[in-house]
C-alpha cells in the first residue's frame, strides 16, 4: 500500500511538472524521462542479471519502427497496433534472449554489438518498408476518442510509462527472481545448485527488459514523429552503458542519477566548454570506474552511512 | 582469374591489419583477462603520430615510425598505470578495468579530435604507392609491405611466447596467475609489459592502414571491433588464432562483396552475420589453446 | 545661469542616451538560430558553414546590422544527433529567434523540422544536399538552398552529354547522405536513358575498395560516378581506381570539392571531375575571398564557408524586406526571394524560390570543375543546358 501511494505521488508530481514547462524544457524532460526508463531496465539487465548486452538500444529502435509501421504501413487502429506493437516486442525479444544467453561475457557484447549494427543496416536497406536512410517522418500520433493528445498530455503518457516499467521492475527485483538473477550473475554454480534454472532466469531477464525497451520505444516514436537510423545508432548504447555505471549499477537509484547526469551534462556543459563536454564524459567514466566503482549512488550510500555512524 | 588473385593480395593485407589488432588485444587478455577495447583507438593515436612525424615533420619512414611505436609503447604503459592497475591491486572485478578502457577509449579519441581536428590527414606509405607484379600475383607496394610485416611480427610474436622464458612467464600468467606469483614471476612487469606491447602492435597497424584509408579520428571503433571480431574467429588461447582469424574475417568479407549476388548494401551484414553465427556455434573460436604440458 | 542649466541639461540628456544606447541595443537585437554539429560525424562539414555564417554576422553587424538593429547569432550543438537537434531547435524559438538555419547532418535538419513546422518559424539549411528534405514533410516554413544531390547528377550529366556514355558505374558509401545522393544520381541516369552495369557501396570503416572496385572494372563501365559523401572512403576509391589501373573518367558529387581532398587523396585527383557551386573567379566570390581573408589573419575560405554566409545574407535580407520579425511577413518574404546573387554559385546565376517551391539553390548554379594535378582547376561547364 505504502509503495502504490508513492508510485501516485509521484506520478502527480512528475506530471505537474509537465505542465509547467515551456516547449523546450518539455522536449528535454520527455527524452530524459524516456533514458531513466531505458537505464531502469538496463540496470536490471546489466546490474542485476549480470548480462553485458549492447542490444537495448536497439529494441528502442525496434519499438519505435514497430508503432510507426504497424499504425501507418499496415493501417491498423491505434489500440490493435498497441497491442499489436507489444506482443512484436515481447516476441522479438524472446527470438533473440534465446540464442543470445548462450553466450557469457564479452561473447554477449560481441554478439549484441554485431546485432545492433545488423539493425541499423536493415533499416538503412529496408525500402519504403523502413524508409531507408531517411526514415519515416510526416505523421502524427491518431486522435484517440476522438481526443489529440499532445503537449503536456504526452508528457503524462510517458510519466506513465516510466513509472510502469520502474514497477515490473522494482517488483522483479525483489521477487524470488530478483534474487535468482543476481545469484546467476555472481555464482552460476552455487545457483544451479540451489536449484535455479540458469537459461530459464537468463532468458526471461533478457527478454523482460528487452520488450520494455521496445515498449519505450513505441512511445519514443511520437516525440519528435520522425524515427531514422541516425537516431539509433551505436553510440546510444555505449551511453546507457556510461549512464547506468556511473550512476552505480544493480540500483534504480542509480540508474536514474546516471542517466539524469550524462543526459543533461551536454546541455550544461555545452555553454561554458563547446565541444569538450564528450571529453569530460570520458575522463567521469573513468573517474568514477577508478575511485567509486558502486557509481555516484554510492557515494550517497557513503555518507549516509558515516551519517549513522556519527548519530 | 588474375582479378581473383589481385583480390586475394589485398585481401590478405586487411586481414593482416585485422590479425594485428586482434593480437594487439590477445597480448593483453591472455595474462591478464582484460578486453581492451581502446586498442582501435591507438591504432588511430599512432596513425596522428605517422602524420605528424612523417608528413609534417617529413621524418625519414623508419625513423619515424620508430618513433610513433616507441611513443604508443610508454602510452600503453601509461594506460595501464592508469586505468587497470589501480584497480588490479584493489581486487576489483574483472569488469572494471574493462570499462576504464572503455572510458580511455573516449578520452583518447575527444583528445585527438579537440587537437587536431575532425579533418582526415594523409600519412605516406614506406615504399609509396606503387604496383607490384609478380606473375600472376599483383598488388600495391603498401599491400605487400603489411604482410611483409604482419609476418614478421607474427613470427617474432610466435617465438617469444615459444622459445623464450619471458614468454614462457606470460604463459604461465595467462594460465594461473596465482601460481605464476608464486613462482616467483612479477606480475606487475608482465601486465605492463602486456601493455605497452599490446600498444606497440596496435601501433603498427594503425601505421599500416594509415596510408591508405588517411589518419581520423572516428577510425578507432571500426578497427576495435573487426580486430575483436578476427579474434573471436581465430581464437584467443593461441597467436596463430589471430592471424588466422584476421585472414578469414577479410577474405570472407571481401569476396563476398566481390563476387556474391547480393545488394551491396546488404553486403556490409555479412561478416556481422558471419559472427553472430560464430558466436553461436564456435565461440572458442577454430583453434583451440594449447593444453598444459602434464 | 542659464547657460549653466542648459549645458546640464545637455549634458544629462547626452549621458542618458549614451547610457539607454547600450541597453537598447541589447534589448533590441534581431537574433538567428543556427544549429550545428560541434562534437559529431558532421563536424568537418558543419563548422566551416558555421564560419561562414559568423563572418556574414560580423559583416553586416559592422555596416549597421539590419533594419537599424543589431544581429545576435544563436549557435547551438546538436552533437549530429537528430533528437537533440529537434530539442536546440525548441530552445532556440523559445529565445525568441526570427529564423533558424541548420547546417548539420540530413536526418538532424530533417527532424528539426518537426519542431518549426510545429511553431511556424522560419527555418533554412544553406548547405545540405539531400533532395527529401524539402519533400518528405510538407512544411512550408523550410527551405534549402544547398546544393541539391539532383542538381548535381543534372549538372554532371549536362557537362557528360557530348561524351556520349552509354553505360556507367555508380559507387557510393553507406552513410545517410551518401545513400541518399545515390538513390537521386541512379534516378537522373535511369532517366537518361543510361544503363548502370555496377552499383558499389563502400562501409563506413573499410580498409580498402578494391572488390567493389574490381566489380566495376569487370562491368567495364564508359564512365565512374561517385556518390559517396565520407572523405576517408573516397579517398578508398580512388586508390583503388590508380592501383585497379581504371582509366575510365571519373565524375565525383560536390563532395569532392571540399579543400581536404587536396591533402589527402594527393596525386589521385587529376582529372577528376567534380560539381561544385564555387567560381572563385566570379567577382562577388572574388571580393569575399578577400575580405574573409583579411578577417581571418589570411585564412583563405572555401566553398563551406561561402554557404553559411550566403545563408546568412539571405535570410537577413527575407527580414528586412518583411520590415522586421512577425513569423508570417518573413516567410512570405523568404518565399518571395528572387534572382539573389550570392558568394555561391556559377556566374550569372542566382537564388530564388520560384513557383511556391522551396528549394532555392540555382538549378543552373552548378558549376563543373576538373582537377589538374592536386588542385581545383578552373570552371569547364555551368549549369544544365
Amino acid at each position: 500500500m505504502k509503495s502504490l501511494a508513492g508510485f501516485l505521488l509521484a506520478g502527480l508530481v512528475l506530471s505537474a511538472v509537465a505542465f509547467m514547462l515551456g516547449s523546450y524544457h518539455t522536449d528535454v524532460y520527455r527524452k530524459l524521462l524516456l533514458w531513466i526508463t531505458l537505464a531502469l531496465g538496463y540496470n536490471f539487465l546489466f546490474g542485476i542479471a549480470g548480462q553485458v548486452a549492447f542490444s537495448h538500444f536497439t529494441f528502442y529502435g525496434i519499438g519505435a519502427y514497430v508503432m510507426v509501421i504497424l499504425l501507418f504501413q499496415v493501417g491498423l487502429p491505434l489500440p490493435l497496433a498497441i497491442v499489436a506493437g507489444i506482443v512484436v516486442c515481447v516476441v522479438l525479444a524472446l527470438v533473440v534472449a534465446v540464442p543470445a544467453t548462450r553466450l557469457e561475457g564479452f561473447y554477449l557484447a560481441l554478439a549484441t554489438l554485431a546485432f545492433a549494427q545488423l539493425f541499423i543496416v536493415v533499416l538503412n536497406e529496408g525500402g519504403s518498408v523502413t524508409g531507408g536512410p531517411g526514415g519515416l517522418a510526416n505523421y502524427r500520433l491518431p486522435d484517440i476518442l476522438g481526443v489529440r493528445v499532445t503537449g503536456p498530455w504526452y508528457t503524462v503518457v510517458i510519466v506513465f510509462l516510466l513509472l510502469g516499467t520502474l514497477a515490473v521492475l522494482w517488483r522483479l527485483d525483489r521477487s524470488w527472481f530478483g534474487r535468482a538473477c543476481r545469484a546467476v550473475r555472481d555464482d552460476p554454480q552455487a545457483a544451479q545448485a540451489m536449484g535455479i534454472n540458469i537459461r530459464t532466469t537468463r532468458i526471461v531477464a533478457y527478454a523482460v527488459t528487452s520488450a520494455l525497451a521496445g515498449v519505450a520505444g513505441m512511445v519514443y516514436a511520437f516525440v519528435d514523429n520522425t524515427v531514422n537510423p541516425t537516431i539509433f545508432g551505436l553510440e546510444n548504447a555505449f551511453l546507457l552503458l556510461f549512464m547506468v555505471i556511473v550512476g552505480g549499477s544493480g540500483r534504480p537509484a542509480g540508474a536514474i542519477v546516471g542517466a539524469i547526469l550524462l543526459y543533461l551534462l551536454p546541455f550544461i556543459l555545452s555553454p561554458l566548454i563547446g565541444h569538450h563536454h564528450a571529453l569530460v564524459f570520458g575522463v567521469v567514466m573513468v573517474a568514477v570506474v577508478l575511485f567509486q566503482p558502486k557509481g555516484l549512488i554510492g557515494i550517497w550510500d557513503g555518507w549516509l552511512a558515516r551519517r549513522r555512524a556519527a548519530s | 582469374m588474375s582479378d581473383f588473385v589481385e583480390l586475394m593480395v589485398g585481401a590478405m593485407a586487411s586481414g593482416c591489419i585485422y590479425a594485428l589488432v586482434a593480437l594487439s588485444y590477445l597480448l593483453i587478455t591472455r595474462p591478464t583477462g582484460v578486453i581492451n577495447f581502446a586498442v582501435g583507438e591507438w591504432a588511430m593515436l599512432a596513425a596522428f603520430g605517422g602524420f605528424l612525424a612523417l608528413s609534417r615533420f617529413e621524418l625519414p619512414y623508419p625513423v619515424g615510425m620508430a618513433i610513433v611505436l616507441v611513443a604508443m609503447a610508454f602510452v600503453g604503459w601509461v594506460t595501464e598505470r592508469i586505468a587497470v592497475r589501480p584497480l588490479v591491486e584493489k581486487g576489483a572485478p574483472p569488469l572494471a578495468p574493462i570499462l576504464a578502457l572503455l572510458g580511455m577509449l573516449v578520452v583518447f579519441r575527444e583528445m585527438v579530435s579537440v587537437s587536431m581536428g575532425p579533418d582526415p590527414q594523409p600519412v605516406p606509405p614506406m615504399f609509396g604507392y606503387g604496383r607490384l607484379e609478380l606473375g600472376l600475383v599483383a598488388g600495391s607496394y603498401q599491400s605487400f609491405f603489411i604482410i611483409g610485416v604482419t609476418a614478421a611480427v607474427f613470427g617474432a610474436a610466435w617465438y617469444f611466447f615459444e622459445r623464450t622464458l619471458a614468454g614462457r612467464s606470460f604463459e604461465a600468467v595467462a594460465i594461473d596467475r596465482r601460481a605464476a606469483a608464486l613462482m616467483g614471476i612479477n606480475l606487475r612487469r608482465v601486465t605492463a609489459l602486456a601493455f605497452a606491447g599490446s600498444a606497440s602492435v596496435a601501433a603498427l597497424a594503425g601505421l599500416l592502414v594509415s596510408p591508405n584509408v588517411s589518419a581520423h579520428y572516428l577510425m578507432g571503433l571500426p578497427l576495435a571491433i573487426q580486430g575483436f571480431t578476427a579474434l573471436v574467429i581465430g581464437g584467443v588461447g593461441r597467436v596463430e588464432g589471430a592471424l588466422l582469424g584476421g585472414l578469414i574475417l577479410a577474405i570472407a568479407e571481401q569476396v563476398t562483396v566481390r563476387y556474391a549476388p547480393i545488394p551491396p548494401g546488404l553486403a556490409q551484414g555479412v561478416p556481422l552475420v558471419l559472427l553472430i553465427v560464430f558466436l553461436l556455434v564456435r565461440p572458442t573460436g577454430l583453434l583451440r589453446a594449447r593444453e598444459s604440458r602434464a | 545661469m542659464k547657460q549653466t542649466i542648459f549645458a546640464v541639461a545637455r549634458s544629462v540628456l547626452a549621458g542618458a542616451v549614451v547610457l539607454a544606447a547600450p541597453v537598447a541595443i541589447a534589448q533590441n537585437t534581431i537574433k538567428i538560430g543556427m544549429i550545428t554539429d560541434r562534437v559529431g560525424p558532421a563536424k568537418g562539414f558543419a563548422e566551416p558553414v558555421a564560419a561562414g555564417a559568423v563572418y556574414a554576422v560580423k559583416e553586416l553587424n559592422a555596416k549597421g546590422g539590419v533594419l537599424g538593429r543589431q544581429i545576435e547569432l544563436l549557435i547551438e550543438d546538436d552533437q549530429g544527433r537528430p533528437d537533440v537537434s529537434a530539442t536546440v531547435a525548441r530552445k532556440l524559438v523559445d529565445s525568441g529567434v526570427a529564423f533558424i538555419l541548420s547546417v548539420s547532418l540530413t536526418p538532424a535538419t530533417q527532424q528539426a523540422q518537426s519542431v518549426t513546422l510545429e511553431t511556424k518559424t522560419p527555418h533554412m539549411t544553406p548547405s545540405n544536399s539531400g533532395d527529401t528534405l524539402t519533400t518528405q514533410i510538407s512544411n512550408p516554413n523550410f527551405w534549402q538552398t544547398g546544393p541539391l544531390g539532383s542538381t548535381q547528377i543534372a549538372t554532371l550529366l549536362s557537362y557528360a552529354r557530348n561524351k556520349n556514355f552509354k553505360k556507367v558505374a555508380l559507387v557510393t558509401d553507406n552513410s545517410d547522405l551518401g545513400q541518399l545522393t545515390n538513390r537521386f544520381f541512379k534516378s537522373a541516369l535511369e532517366n537518361a536513358k543510361i544503363e548502370i552495369v555496377s552499383e558499389e557501396v563502400v562501409p563506413r570503416g573499410s580498409t580498402t575498395a578494391d572488390p567493389q572496385m574490381q566489380k566495376v572494372r569487370a562491368a567495364n563501365p564508359d564512365a565512374i560516378f561517385l556518390a559517396g559523401v565520407l572523405t576517408p572512403e573516397n579517398a578508398l576509391i580512388l586508390r583503388s581506381v590508380r592501383q585497379l589501373g581504371l582509366k575510365q573518367p571519373l565524375l565525383g558529387n560536390y563532395n569532392f570539392s571540399i579543400p581536404v581532398y587536396g591533402a589527402v587523396a594527393k596525386g589521385l585527383l587529376d582529372g577528376l571531375a567534380f560539381v561544385d557551386a564555387f567560381d572563385p573567379a566570379k567577382p562577388q566570390t572574388r571580393q569575399f575571398i578577400e575580405n574573409y581573408k583579411k578577417d581571418n589573419n589570411g585564412t583563405e575560405p572555401y566553398n563551406l564557408n561561402g554557404y553559411g554566409y550566403d545563408g546568412i545574407i539571405m535570410v537577413v535580407d527575407a527580414i528586412k524586406r518583411a520590415g522586421g520579425t512577425d513569423k508570417e511577413k518573413v516567410r512570405e518574404a523568404m518565399q518571395a526571394t528572387k534572382g539573389f546573387q550570392g558568394v555561391m554559385g556559377g556566374v550569372g546565376t542566382a537564388y530564388g524560390f520560384a513557383d511556391g517551391k522551396r528549394v532555392g539553390f540555382d538549378p543552373n548554379g552548378m558549376v563543373v570543375r576538373v582537377y589538374e594535378g592536386d588542385a581545383q582547376g578552373k570552371v569547364v561547364h555551368i549549369g544544365v543546358k
